[in-house]
């Protein structure tokens, strides 16, 4: 009684795709980190200065919708926050890899 | 859908409701308005709400006010200075049983969207607490 065993096929036979260079994975020109940082820090100054407007509003009386004021000082809020969150992440890997063993 | 995109919507949505009130909280207030025969009653009057075009702003908003019936009611009050020579005023055909429920649905409504506008942020924030 004899089976027969195929033989395995060596690892460089495998279809795999050749691995390629970052620069050529980028055709497309992508954002930058430093440029998304401060593209996020304009519409968080948009979303602070609307709040800030309609908080000018509210005390001078020219506000029709209470609720708006508020509802733009809770997306400043959490805008920021949002900010925030991003930089300490950014400062956080910064440090990760300044503690790197050479 | 921007990054506040509920909390828009819900704006949206409690600026209709907020207009809906002011609607409710006029046909109250000029329930009771007295005319000559010869003119117009004061006409109630009714938001017209409409979905606002999804994908931009989203939403809802106000498509305009439609205006109850100019005849209102024939009333006879003989006494009244703006009788008519038959002794009849002209007075808003309001229900104020109407406007009641109107008031409660519209004050429903906006409580609603404050709901959505909370669970939004509580959202946010939650989303906020990831990784820390």
């Amino acid at each position: 009684m004899s089976v027969s065993i195929s033989a395995i096929s060596s690892i460089g036979a495998l279809p795999l795709p050749p691995i390629s260079g970052p620069a050529a994975t980028t055709g497309a020109v992508k954002p930058d980190f430093s440029s998304m940082v401060a593209q996020g820090l304009e519409k968080l100054q948009a979303t602070q200065s609307t709040s800030d407007n309609l908080a000018v509003k509210a005390t001078t009386g020219d506000l029709t919708d209470i609720h708006d004021y508020m509802i733009a000082a809770n997306e400043a809020t959490l805008a920021t926050q949002l900010t925030v969150a991003v930089r300490n992440k950014a400062v956080e890997a910064f440090t990760e890899i300044m503690r790197m063993q050479m | 859908m921007s990054t506040f995109g509920t909390m828009d919507a819900a704006s949206s949505g409690l600026v209709v409701y907020r207009k809906w009130l002011d609607a409710v909280s006029e046909n109250i207030a000029n329930m009771n308005d007295v005319r000559s025969t010869s003119d117009n009653a004061f006409q109630a009057r009714y938001v017209v709400a409409q979905a606002a075009d999804y994908g931009k702003a989203g939403g809802a908003q106000v498509a305009g006010i439609a205006l109850g019936d100019a005849k209102g009611r024939v009333v006879q009050q003989p006494d009244h200075p703006l009788a008519d020579a038959e002794g009849n005023v002209r007075v808003p055909d309001i229900d104020l049983a109407d406007q009641m429920s109107q008031l409660i649905i519209a004050q429903r409504g906006y409580q609603a969207n404050l709901a959505v506008v909370e669970r939004a942020h509580d959202a946010y924030s939650a989303a906020l607490q990831m990784g820390r």
